[in-house]
């Protein structure tokens, strides 16, 4: 359960005047949902996925994770809280250079501070479709197979809520369908993901959608899919 | 996140970007190189020294007193001492003070002609009373040392070096041969084993010993002495002895103040101490260069690492994002500077070791490695990258995760 009230967030300028990005924004995500966050790019999105991703804070209200406020959390817990609950996508991938694919998605089990599994990364990239790629490089993959080593990254400590940040927008369209169906899986599997983008057909996959728009909630709707979910396999 | 995978991971970092690791340790290794071999060298110069001059001297649980109250340049010898020092001065230092074993007396002189039959050479002459020779530590080759007995009765015999052997007996047995020493016949007792060579490379075996009675009474017709040897019983505090011998003398050669000494004392192993010791603060001082070049090799790698932090800050941010804390960044990078100096003084070692091994077969030193210098400049290269990568470190850690995975 995501709960944001009444989040603020204004930033100070150079020239000493403030800016407002995010005004009295407030929704639920109930567990297990699929939301988008879509609107044009200033409008405040980035602003409210990293307060969502827990990399920022807001300047007032409330943020809830699991009943817990995390609005005020120190940099070392928040890192905790994004090492455990929260798995990120971004639009470039983000894997580290010279790094093979495995050790990619070892990477937040590092953080955890427990021994590292070496069998649940190799099961997440067969999760992914990915096994015969455990030790290539980052720079041998395309960009469709980086973005599934990201995924499985993603699901390395198991957070129950998936973000991601135009996860889509650096593929071709095969590639980003692929990466779609690979998500609304992980939905079906009882997975929160929150997706922000500007594109409608990306949208398109979730149950609902915040319109966000000069950093204010436009519209918060269900929408039934466009195009019927892909059988798993 | 534990150290053990912070060290796996740096070194995986390391591996994995060469050339910059290569730059990085360089300084390092070129200052820990130098220092180890410095100070290796340093220590290996200073042992051989202390060696040459024990050589020379035969013992260092000695003081010698020579005439003369300023210090004589050189070797005391016969034509250039005051008439100071005579056979019952040394005889009252054995009868009368503590601490004393056993004293000797010498009257010796340089470049005495020696002659056996046509063959004639050049060599120091040392009038000795028996048991200087046995303090000093000479063996026979050949023969016999001069006796107790030879004192006594005034022998005239000889015990030669194996140079004058060389030089008047080539190919012939010199044990019992009469040989002519300034006119004076002495028969061949014993032919000494060689000592090489002395700190000043001249040879130490170009020498006939008699006993100090014959010298005084039949060669030279002198009574004083050119050296009293005492040797001590405890030769780590010369000081008290050396007191009671300066007393007991000026005492019996009537001085009293302010007259000064009309002899002077010398400790052997002092004077090898000071001697080697301007040689090693010589190699301090290059030491402290080689340090120097350690801290520049540390420099580098701060700018290096500094330019890595700008390089990788996208890594930085997703490392962050996955559960990284500031700490865990900061770590990662501190020990990454710390691993790659350490790795750049092992480098060090291992060349500056080789060196210093090269240099000491070469100059004929002891093989020295002072292993606690090795052990220094180990925690030396370590401390520079922890030094020196605090700074890139810290600004790894201040990155803004959000700045950074901003593309």
């Amino acid at each position: 359960m995501i709960e944001a009230e009444h989040l603020e967030k204004t930033y100070q300028r150079g020239d000493g005047r403030s800016v407002t990005a995010l005004h009295d924004v407030s929704f639920v995500i109930g567990d297990g949902e699929f939301v988008t966050v879509r609107g044009a790019s200033g409008a405040g999105k980035s602003t409210l996925m990293n307060i969502i991703g827990c990399l920022d804070t807001p300047t007032s209200g409330v943020y809830r994770l699991a009943g817990e406020d995390v609005s005020h959390y120190s940099d070392q817990q928040r890192s905790r809280v994004r090492n455990q609950r929260i798995g990120f996508i971004f639009q470039s991938f983000n894997l580290l250079p010279r790094t093979t694919a495995e050790e990619n998605v070892e990477l937040p089990a590092l953080y955890r501070g427990e021994a590292p599994d070496r069998g649940k990364a190799t099961e997440l990239l067969e999760r992914v479709g990915l096994s015969d790629r455990a030790d290539h490089f980052v720079s041998e993959l395309s960009g469709g197979e980086q973005q599934r080593v990201a995924i499985a990254r993603a699901l390395m400590n198991d957070p129950p809520m998936l973000l991601a940040d135009e996860p889509t927008g650096n593929l071709d369209s095969a590639a980003g369908n692929a990466i779609m169906d690979l998500l609304t899986d992980l939905h079906r599997e009882g997975r929160t993901i929150v997706l922000v983008t500007h594109d409608e057909e990306v949208a398109a996959y979730a149950q609902r959608e915040l319109l966000i728009r000069d950093g204010v909630i436009a519209a918060d709707r269900a929408r039934s899919p466009l195009r019927p979910v892909s059988e798993a396999g | 996140m534990k150290t053990l995978q912070t060290l796996a991971l740096a070194l995986r970092t390391l591996w994995r970007n060469p050339l910059r690791t290569l730059l990085m340790m360089l300084g390092v290794a070129i200052g820990i190189a130098s220092l180890t071999t410095m100070t290796s060298v340093g220590e290996a110069t200073k042992q051989q020294t202390l060696r040459e001059f024990k050589n020379m001297v035969g013992t260092f649980d000695v003081v010698n007193i020579s005439p003369g109250g300023g210090r004589t340049r050189g070797m005391p010898s016969l034509t250039t001492v005051e008439p100071t020092l005579k056979f019952a001065d040394a005889a009252a230092i054995a009868a009368e003070l503590a601490g004393v074993r056993q004293v000797a007396e010498v009257q010796n002189a340089f470049d005495i002609d020696v002659k056996y039959r046509d063959n004639t050479t050049a060599s120091a002459m040392y009038g000795i009373s028996a048991n200087w020779l046995e303090m000093h530590s000479y063996f026979v080759a050949a023969g016999n040392l001069i006796s107790a007995d030879d004192i006594q009765s005034l022998a005239r015999v000889a015990v030669i070096g194996p140079d004058v052997s060389r030089e008047l007996f080539p190919g012939e047995d010199p044990l019992g041969k009469q040989i002519r020493v300034g006119n004076v016949p002495f028969q061949v007792k014993g032919v000494l084993e060689s000592r090489g060579a002395g700190p000043g490379g001249s040879s130490l075996d170009n020498i006939v010993f008699i006993p100090v009675t014959t010298a005084s009474k039949r060669l030279f017709n002198r009574d004083y002495l050119t050296t009293i040897t005492v040797q001590l019983d405890n030769p780590d505090e010369p000081d008290p002895v050396v007191a009671d011998i300066t007393a007991l003398l000026r005492e019996r050669h009537g001085i009293v103040p302010p007259g000064e000494d009309d002899f002077t004392i010398n400790n052997p192993r002092a004077a090898a101490l000071r001697v080697s010791n301007v040689r090693s603060t010589l190699s301090a001082v290059l030491a402290g260069t080689a340090g120097i070049a350690t801290l520049i090799g540390g420099t580098v790698i701060m700018g290096l690492m500094l330019v890595a932090v700008s390089e990788r800050r996208r890594e930085i941010g997703v490392r962050r994002a996955v559960g990284a804390t500031r700490g865990d960044v900061l770590s990662q990078f501190l020990i990454e500077a710390a691993l790659v100096s350490a790795l750049g003084g092992v480098i060090g070692i291992a060349i500056g070791v080789s060196a210093a091994v090269v240099v000491a077969v070469q100059r004929a030193l002891p093989p020295v490695v002072l292993w606690q210098a090795v052990g220094g400049a180990l925690l030396l290269s370590v401390a520079v990258g922890l030094v020196f990568g605090l700074q890139p470190a810290w600004k790894a850690a201040r990155v803004d995760p959000i700045d950074a995975l901003r593309s």
